[in-house]
C-alpha cells in the first residue's frame, strides 16, 4: 500500500480506517481500505463463481456500503475483515427482494446463549480474531486449503474432492480436523 | 435442554458462506436459535472467513473503476446510526422461534393418520419446501427413503430413528443414504421445522399405499 520510502504514514489496521471513515468522513481513510479489500474481495467472489466483471462491481458496491455504513461497525464485537465479508455476502445474495436470509443472519448474530465448551467466553472481537488467526496459523497446508475451498467456493465437498483430486472422505476428514483443531485452540487460549 | 445433533462443519460454513438456499438456511438458524455451541461456532466461522479475506491474493480493480468508485464518496453521506436500523436483541426465551417468525405460515392440515403439515412461506428458486409438522405421541411414520436431502429442526417433542433420539433443537440431516422409520416418543406431541429438497418415497406397502395422498 505504501512504499517502503517517503513519510508515507504507516499502514494502519482496517478497523482504524473505518474508525476514521465514521469521525471524519475520511476520504484517504477509505482509500487505503479500497486498497486492501476490494481486491481480495474481487478473488474471492471470483473464486465463489463470479465472473470478473461482476465480482469487481460487486466488490466496490460492499467498499462504498462500507463506506454509508462505517458508524455501525463496532469493533468489540467483530473485526473489520469478517464485517465486510458479511457485507459482501449479503449483497450477494440480496439480489432477490423476498430474500430474507440478511435478516437470518442478522438475527443469530446477535443470540448468544452459553457455549458449554467455553463458558467463559468474554474475550473481545479483536482479541476472538487473534486467536482465531493464531488457530488458523498452526492448521497444516492441506487442512487450510480445504477449509478454504469450502469459504472461498462455497463448494460441495464433492466438488471440492474432485477440484483437489483427492477422496471425498478425505475432504470430509481434514475439515473436520482442521475445525476441531481450531476449536481446540481457541478452548484453550480463550 | 441438552442439545445432541447439529449441522455439520460443511452445512455451518455454507451457512455463513451464503451458499445455502433460503428455506435450509431457516433450518438451520432455527437450530442456531436453540443452540450455544453453534452461535459460538458462526462466530468463529465468521472471524474466519474474515482472516480468509485478509489472506486472500488480490485480483486488481481497475484504475479507472477505482477512481470512478472515489468520486462517489461525495454524494454518499456516511449514515448515522439509528435504533431503528440496528437489530433487536431478542430476550432467551423467545429465541428458538425467531427466526420462523419472519415468515407467513398457511393452516395445519392433515397429511396422514396424527400428521398435521403446515407449509411456511420461504420463496425458492432451488425447489425448497418448508413446513411445520404436527406429529402426535407415538407416530410411527411409514418407511421412507429421501431423494434430495431434508433437513429438520425439532421445535418440541422428540422423534427417534437408526441415527439416534431427537429432541427439542437436535438438528437432522437425511439424505438419499438414509433409509428410516422414525417414530414419536410417546407422551408428547412432536413438532419439527422441516426443509425439503427432492421427495420422499415410501418404501412399505402401507406407505405406497399412502404415497399419493402424503405430499411431504
Amino acid at each position: 500500500m505504501h512504499g517502503p520510502s517517503g513519510d508515507a504514514p504507516a499502514d494502519q489496521a482496517p478497523e482504524e480506517l473505518i474508525a476514521r471513515i465514521a469521525l471524519s468522513q475520511d476520504k484517504s481513510a477509505f482509500a487505503e481500505l479500497f486498497d486492501l479489500f476490494a481486491p481480495r474481495l474481487k478473488y474471492f467472489l471470483i473464486r465463489n463463481g463470479s465472473t470478473s466483471e461482476a465480482a469487481e462491481e460487486l466488490a466496490q458496491e460492499a467498499l462504498l456500503k462500507v463506506w454509508r455504513k462505517a458508524k455501525s461497525f463496532s469493533a468489540d464485537r467483530g473485526t473489520a475483515s469478517s464485517w465486510i465479508f458479511t457485507i459482501a455476502r449479503n449483497l450477494r445474495i440480496d439480489q432477490a427482494r423476498r430474500d430474507k436470509r440478511a435478516q437470518l443472519y442478522a438475527m443469530v448474530a446477535e443470540f448468544d446463549d452459553v457455549d458449554p465448551d467455553r463458558p467463559d467466553e468474554l474475550v473481545s472481537g479483536y482479541e476472538h480474531a487473534r486467536l482465531v488467526r493464531a488457530a488458523m496459523g498452526e492448521l497444516p497446508a492441506e487442512q487450510l486449503e480445504v477449509v478454504k475451498c469450502s469459504f472461498m467456493e462455497g463448494a460441495a465437498h464433492s466438488e471440492i474432492a474432485e477440484r483437489l483430486g483427492i477422496p471425498l472422505g478425505t475432504v470430509k476428514s481434514r475439515l473436520r480436523l482442521a475445525m476441531r483443531k481450531m476449536k481446540k485452540t481457541l478452548e484453550d487460549l480463550a | 435442554m441438552t442439545i445432541v445433533h447439529h449441522p455439520s462443519e460443511e452445512t455451518l460454513i455454507a451457512f455463513v458462506n451464503g451458499s445455502l438456499c433460503e428455506g435450509n438456511s431457516l433450518v438451520v438458524a432455527t437450530h442456531i436459535a436453540h443452540c450455544g455451541k453453534c452461535q459460538q461456532a458462526i462466530r468463529d466461522l465468521g472471524m474466519i472467513a474474515g482472516g480468509l479475506l485478509e489472506q486472500a491474493e488480490p485480483a486488481p480493480i481497475g484504475k479507472e473503476a477505482r477512481t470512478a468508485c472515489l468520486s462517489k464518496l461525495d454524494d454518499l453521506p456516511v449514515e448515522d446510526v439509528n435504533a431503528g436500523t440496528q437489530p433487536l436483541r431478542i430476550p432467551a426465551a423467545d429465541r428458538a422461534m425467531a427466526p420462523l417468525s419472519l415468515y407467513d405460515s398457511g393452516k395445519w392440515h392433515w397429511v396422514g393418520v396424527g400428521v398435521q403439515q403446515m407449509v411456511v412461506d420461504v420463496p425458492s428458486d432451488t425447489g425448497t419446501r418448508v413446513f411445520v409438522l404436527k406429529a402426535a405421541p407415538g407416530t410411527r411414520l411409514p418407511d421412507h427413503r429421501h431423494v434430495g436431502t431434508e433437513w429438520t429442526c425439532v421445535l418440541k417433542g422428540a422423534f427417534v430413528h437408526d441415527h439416534g433420539r431427537f429432541g427439542a433443537g437436535d438438528f437432522d440431516e437425511a439424505d438419499a443414504s438414509v433409509d428410516h422409520n422414525p417414530f414419536v416418543e410417546k407422551g408428547e406431541e412432536c413438532i419439527c421445522l422441516v426443509a425439503m429438497n427432492g421427495h420422499v418415497e415410501m418404501t412399505g406397502w402401507l406407505g405406497r399405499l399412502i404415497q399419493p395422498l402424503v405430499r411431504f
